[in-house]
């Protein structure tokens, strides 16, 4: 088997990839969301739960995660009586969609304190309702400090999209070690390599998307305008 | 028609406010003078419930609140009829100077764009901004950013306008650009309440002069009573500490 005949197949486990991604990325910004906003505003009892799951998920690790994920969410479904349909894909979106949504409330949170005190003020004194406070003045600066960590917990969900191997979830990782077991591990580092390319496009796009958002910000704008000012004066210097 | 009466306010152990009285009549220019830590801001803060008081009452025309029992459609209510500039200007950052005096127009009066956007140009005019109209304050000077805090805060036509300390994060050379346009609004007739630490503009633009000292005020009187003939020692000192200085 050569590395042309490779490739498409490791490709045809691409969209499984994919779906865990996206899906991780959906419902981990959803659960980051809530649990961001309960450990700001500090409910009783609540809040303290909140802040165990993030510990949780922030300190075991994910492979870890993943198999507390696989064993363990059939045994908690069995206790409503419910059927076990946690095959290793769901219980590999599940196991992630908990990682990320617990990792990515730690770059949520600190964004939002790192917004200047004085803005709420300003808004609160101009009489904005907290809605209104949040959507046009707090949100917005917010999500220009939290970009850059966003884009970083993303790339570490990818990375972390290749151990659902070990629960049995044939992604790009699991079918690279089939093709290399079923040719006698005759092409092992072909089939790396093919893989580490993989990974790196898929990170390099999330990055690009990112970075898009950062530039378009419009705080970011003048800073930006600046560096390509001084660009333009250093090549018409040369 | 703004009354504050026996204003308590601590920070844990700190009593900040110990029984504030302080009445405002329309028309009327007060600068609140005194050293720094005797709550000067704090006692401006109470009035749009940027600082809670434990005790005390406010009277807004026919708004009344007691503060041990605030409540929300009343601070609301007064934060609609006021505008405060800030010490640290406050400008929201994600805006560009028009979307700053524009943005509580439309999202807080509902004005439509068009009228909102007229009020703003105006109030933009007026601070001198009309170049700067379409620039993000990390493009401003300190200077431009508080004319930018006074244009928002003139644009929804408060009865009252609250300046904390409007210069005093300014460097000296920019203190001047800001001294007039606050010059220019109090002469206007609007009902304004200025702490400072500029005692030659706070003497020339008030016609009444709050002294406060230890979370009290320790003395209330026109321009002339204050400065020329101080009715206590510790006024005296610190009239002669800040005059040292200048």
């Amino acid at each position: 088997m050569d590395v042309s005949a490779m490739i498409p197949e490791l490709l045809s486990a691409l969209p499984l990839t994919l779906a865990i991604t996206f899906t991780a990325m959906v419902a981990g910004f959803c659960l980051a969301l809530v649990a961001s906003t309960l450990r700001i505003r500090r409910v009783p009892v609540i809040s303290n739960l909140v802040d165990i799951y993030v510990s949780y998920a922030r300190s075991v690790p994910v492979v870890l995660q993943l198999f507390v994920a696989f064993y363990g969410l059939p045994l908690l479904v069995a206790l409503f009586g419910a059927a076990d349909f946690f095959s290793p894909n769901v219980a590999a979106m599940v196991g992630l969609s908990l990682y990320h949504g617990g990792y990515l409330s730690e770059v949520m949170r600190p964004a939002y304190l790192a917004v200047d005190r004085g803005q709420h003020d300003a808004a609160d004194s101009l009489g904005y309702t907290f809605r209104q406070k949040i959507f046009r003045i707090v949100g917005p600066q917010a999500i220009h400090i939290g970009l850059p960590g966003y884009g970083n917990s993303i790339i570490y969900l990818i990375h972390n999209v290749a151990l659902v191997m070990y629960i049995g979830a044939a992604d790009v990782m699991a079918t690279a070690h089939l093709i290399m077991e079923r040719d006698y591990n005759q092409y092992q580092f072909e089939t790396y390599l093919v893989l580490a390319v993989i990974y790196s496009v898929l990170c390099l796009i999330a990055w690009l998307v990112i970075r898009f958002f950062e530039l378009r910000s419009p705080m970011q704008a003048p800073e930006a305008k600046a560096t390509t000012q001084i660009r333009h004066a250093l090549i018409s210097n040369a | 028609m703004l009354e504050l009466k026996d204003i308590k306010l601590a920070y844990g152990s700190a009593q900040i406010l110990n029984g504030v009285d302080l009445s405002v009549e329309r028309g009327d220019v007060v600068s609140i003078i005194g050293p720094s830590g005797t709550g000067k801001t704090t006692l401006l803060k109470c009035i749009n419930y940027l600082a809670k008081p434990a005790s005390g009452t406010i009277s807004f025309d026919q708004i009344k609140m007691d503060y041990q029992r605030p409540d929300k459609t009343a601070v609301q209510a007064i934060r609609l009829r006021t505008a405060m500039v800030f010490q640290q200007f406050n400008v929201f950052k994600n805006m560009t100077v028009l979307q700053n005096v524009m943005d509580p127009l439309v999202v807080v009066q509902r004005k439509s764009k068009e009228e909102a956007k007229e009020i703003a140009l105006h109030e933009i005019e007026r601070v001198g901004l009309t170049s700067r109209c379409n620039h993000y304050p990390s493009q401003l000077s300190g200077g431009q950013l508080q004319r930018t805090g006074i244009a928002r805060a003139l644009a929804v036509r408060p009865d009252v306008i609250l300046f904390d300390e409007p210069t005093s994060s300014l460097d000296p050379e920019l203190v001047g650009e800001v001294l007039k346009v606050i010059k220019d609004v109090t002469s206007s007739g609007i009902t304004s309440l200025l702490v400072t630490h500029e005692m030659q503009f706070a003497k020339s633009i008030s016609n009444r002069i709050v002294f406060m000292d230890r979370g009290v005020v320790a003395a209330d009187g026109s321009p002339a009573e204050i400065f020329d003939s101080p009715s206590s020692p510790r006024l005296a000192q610190f009239l002669n500490s800040e005059y040292s200085f200048q």
